[in-house]
C-alpha cells in the first residue's frame, strides 16, 4: 500500500483554490494513516461543511459529511456505538469553534477518544471571506472592512479545560510537527486537537496583504516559533504541543454513561 | 410480563426496545423526560444499550444520526421546542438517508408555551419542519398499549424507509398510566437495511447534492430532481405498509368526527351520536381511507389540539368544508369540547352540560 491509495486520486483535481492549505493537511494525513495501518475497515472520517469538509470526499474511508456545526455529536455517537474503530473529525475553524461551539466545549468535557483535525484558515472561506471565531482582531474581511471587532476565540485554552486532553499548534509549513502532532492525536486515548494554521490565499490572503500562498507559507516559517520544551502554554505563533494526562474520561466514549454509571451503581449497591 | 399499569412515555421506551434500539440520546424536557431518565436506567444494566444525554437538542438528533450509521438502531425524545431544533437534523437524515426515531411528546407552544399541558400543535413541524421537500412518515397513537406497538412501527418504517420516522405522542398520553400487557402485542422486528460504517467500502454520507461516487452535484438539477423523486416514491411505497387507522363509533350517524392521539380518548362520550375516523398514521396523510369513508358522511368536525392544523389539511384533502373544534392551551377535556360543538352549533342535545341525559349516553 502507498500513500496514495488512501486518496480518491481519480476525483483530482480537488474542487480546493490552488494555494489552498488544506491539500498539504489531506497529504500528511494520508501519509500517516499509512504509518499507522490505518484503512477503511477500521477508520472513518467526519467532516464539517466549508471548504475543509470536502476531505471525506477524496479519501478511500467511509466518511459522514456532516450539518455544519455537527462533526462532533455524529463523531462521538460513532465511537460510542463502535468503539474498535479509529474516529477522525477535520474541519474548519468556523465549523468547529462557531456554529459548532457548544459541542466542542461538552465534547472536550466527555473525553472521547476522537481525534480532531482543525483546518484553522482564521475565514469563512468557502462564503467568500467573513469574519470567523478565529480571526485576529483587526483583521480586515468583507464582514468587517473596519478591521474584525473581538478577539479570536482561545481554543487552546478551551481544550486544556480538561486535564486528559491533547492539545496541539502546528502550521501547514511545518510539516514534520504537524505530521508528528497528527500521529500523536490519533494514538491519544482520550479528546485530541490538532489546530493547523493554513492558509486561504482567494478569499482571506490577498485581501490582508498577501501576494501569493506562497508568501503565506513563508509568513508561517518566520512568524511561527518552536516553545521552549516542557511548555504548560502556548503563546500566540509558537508551535507545539500541550498534553494532559493520557486517560479516557470517565464518559470515556468508548463505554458511555450507560456502562460507566453501570459499574458505579454495581459498586455501591 | 404481566398486566401491569405503565406510562405512555415509558411504552415508548419499552417499544424501542423490543424493536432493537440500542442507542438513545437526549436532553431534558417536559413532559418527554421519562423516556431519557429511564432509557439511563435501562443502560445500567445493559451495557450494549448505549446511551448519552447531551448538550441540547441539537446534538441528541445529531448523534442518533451517527449511531444509526456506526449500526446502532437508534432514537431520541423531545418536545415541541426541542423538535424545533432538530429540524436542520431532521431533513440531513432524509437526505442522506438514515433510520433512526424521534418521539415528539407534544406540549403547548409555542415558544416555551405551556411546558406541563397537551398539545397536539406540532403536525405541521412533524411535516413541514425542515428546508426543502421531503417525506415524512408520522405516527400518533393514542393508548399506551398503542404507545409501544406504533414505537415498534416506527422502527420498523424507519429502516424499510431509511428515513427519522417520528412518533407522536403528548402531556396527557405521555403521563397516562394504563393497565397493560405489553407483552402480548406481537409486531415482527425488522431487521437493520443499512451496512454499518467501515463495511470496507468508501461510502460517503452526504447531506450535500452528490453523485453516488462522492462528487459534488450542487449544480445538477437533472440529478437533484432524479434523486429526490427516488426518495419519495421508495417512502410512499413504505408508507402504504403502516396505513393505520380507526374507523368505528355511530357509523350510521350524519356526521364523521375526526380526532387522534389523546383526543379521541377524549371525545369518547360523542360515540352514539357520530361516526368516528382516527388517523394513526398521521403522515403522509391516509387520502384514499379518507376520502372513501368521508364521502359517506354530510358533516366533517375535527376535534384536535391545534388551530386546525388537521383540519387544514382535511379540508384541502377532500375540497369540502370541515367544522373544527379546536382545544387551546392544554384544555383538553370532554367539557371544552361540549364547548366547541356548541359554539359551531352541532351539540347533541342528549350531551349538552345541563341535561340530566347526558350521562346515560356516555359510555
Amino acid at each position: 500500500m502507498a500513500v496514495k491509495d488512501k486518496l480518491k486520486t481519480d476525483l483530482f483535481p480537488t474542487i480546493w483554490c490552488p494555494g489552498c492549505g488544506i491539500g498539504l493537511i489531506m497529504q500528511q494525513l494520508a501519509s500517516v494513516m499509512e504509518e499507522l495501518g490505518l484503512d477503511k475497515s477500521n477508520t472513518v472520517l467526519i467532516t464539517g461543511i466549508g471548504c475543509t469538509g470536502r476531505m471525506g470526499a477524496y479519501m478511500n474511508f467511509e466518511s459522514v459529511y456532516t450539518l455544519h456545526g455537527r462533526t462532533l455529536p455524529v463523531a462521538e455517537a460513532i465511537k460510542l456505538v463502535r468503539p474498535e474503530l479509529n474516529v477522525i473529525v477535520v474541519s474548519g475553524d468556523g465549523d468547529t469553534a462557531s456554529i459548532g461551539g457548544n459541542h466542542l466545549l461538552h465534547s472536550i468535557r466527555r473525553n472521547p477518544n476522537l481525534t480532531v483535525i482543525c483546518n484553522n484558515n482564521e475565514i469563512y472561506g468557502l462564503t467568500g471571506g467573513q469574519t470567523g471565531p478565529t480571526t485576529p482582531q483587526g483583521t480586515n474581511t468583507i464582514s468587517s472592512p473596519a478591521g474584525a471587532t473581538y478577539s479570536p476565540i482561545n481554543l487552546q485554552g478551551l481544550v486544556n479545560t480538561n486535564p486528559n486532553a491533547y492539545y496541539a499548534k502546528t502550521t501547514v509549513y511545518h510539516q514534520g510537527p504537524m505530521r508528528k502532532a497528527i500521529k500523536e492525536a490519533i494514538g491519544w486515548p482520550g479528546f485530541a486537537f490538532v489546530d493547523v494554521a493554513s492558509q486561504c490565499i482567494e478569499n482571506n490572503g490577498r485581501r490582508i496583504g498577501f501576494a501569493s500562498a506562497n508568501d503565506m507559507l513563508q509568513h508561517y516559517k518566520t512568524e511561527y516559533k518552536a516553545a521552549p520544551p516542557g511548555s504548560t502554554h502556548l503563546e500566540p505563533h509558537q508551535l507545539g504541543i500541550v498534553k494532559g494526562e493520557p486517560v479516557a474520561g470517565p464518559a470515556g466514549s468508548d463505554h458511555g454513561n450507560g456502562p460507566a454509571s453501570a459499574e458505579q451503581n454495581n459498586g455501591k449497591s | 410480563m404481566t398486566k401491569r399499569l405503565v406510562q405512555g412515555n415509558e411504552a415508548v421506551l419499552r417499544g424501542a426496545i423490543h424493536a432493537g434500539a440500542s442507542y438513545f440520546c437526549g436532553y431534558p424536557i417536559s413532559p418527554s423526560s421519562e423516556i431519557l431518565a429511564q432509557a439511563s436506567v435501562y443502560a445500567t444494566t445493559h451495557p450494549e444499550f448505549r446511551f448519552l444525554q447531551a448538550e441540547d437538542e441539537i446534538a441528541s438528533v445529531n448523534a442518533i444520526l451517527g449511531a444509526s450509521l456506526a449500526g446502532a438502531k437508534s432514537f431520541t425524545a423531545t418536545s415541541g421546542p426541542g423538535f424545533s431544533l432538530m429540524q436542520e437534523a431532521i431533513g440531513y437524515g432524509h437526505k442522506v438517508g438514515i433510520p433512526c426515531v424521534i418521539v415528539n411528546v407534544m406540549r403547548v407552544g409555542p415558544g416555551t408555551g405551556m411546558p406541563t399541558m397537551p398539545g397536539q400543535g406540532d403536525l405541521n413541524q412533524t411535516r413541514y419542519g425542515s428546508t426543502g421537500d421531503y417525506t415524512s412518515i408520522v405516527f400518533y397513537p393514542s393508548t399506551v398499549a398503542e404507545c409501544y406497538q406504533y414505537t415498534i412501527h416506527a422502527f420498523n418504517a424507519a429502516e424499510e424507509s431509511r428515513s427519522p420516522v417520528i412518533i407522536l405522542s403528548d402531556a396527557f398520553l405521555g403521563h397516562l398510566n394504563e393497565v397493560a400487557d405489553l407483552d402480548t402485542i406481537d409486531v415482527k422486528v425488522v431487521k437493520r437495511t443499512i451496512e454499518p460504517l467501515a463495511s470496507g467500502s468508501t461510502r460517503l454520507f452526504s447531506g450535500v447534492a452528490t453523485y453516488p461516487d462522492g462528487e459534488p452535484a450542487t449544480a445538477d438539477s437533472d440529478e437533484f430532481i432524479r434523486q429526490y423523486y427516488e426518495g419519495r416514491e421508495h417512502r410512499l411505497k413504505v408508507a402504504e405498509k403502516y396505513a393505520f387507522y380507526e374507523y368505528g363509533w355511530n357509523k350510521d350517524a350524519e356526521t364523521l368526527v375526526i380526532a387522534f392521539g389523546i383526543t379521541r380518548r377524549i371525545a369518547q362520550p360523542l360515540a352514539a351520536h357520530f361516526a368516528l375516523f382516527r388517523p394513526i398514521r398521521i403522515w403522509p396523510t391516509l387520502d384514499k381511507e379518507l376520502t372513501e369513508i368521508a364521502g359517506r358522511y354530510k358533516k366533517i368536525i375535527v376535534i384536535e389540539g391545534s388551530d386546525g392544523q388537521y383540519a387544514n389539511v382535511v379540508e384541502r384533502m377532500l375540497l369540502r368544508r370541515v367544522e373544527r373544534v379546536p382545544l387551546l392551551g392544554g384544555r383538553m377535556s370532554i367539557e371544552a369540547i361540549r364547548e366547541g360543538l356548541g359554539a359551531i352549533g352541532m351539540l347533541p342535545a342528549e350531551l349538552a352540560p345541563s341535561g340530566a341525559v347526558a350521562s346515560a349516553t356516555v359510555r
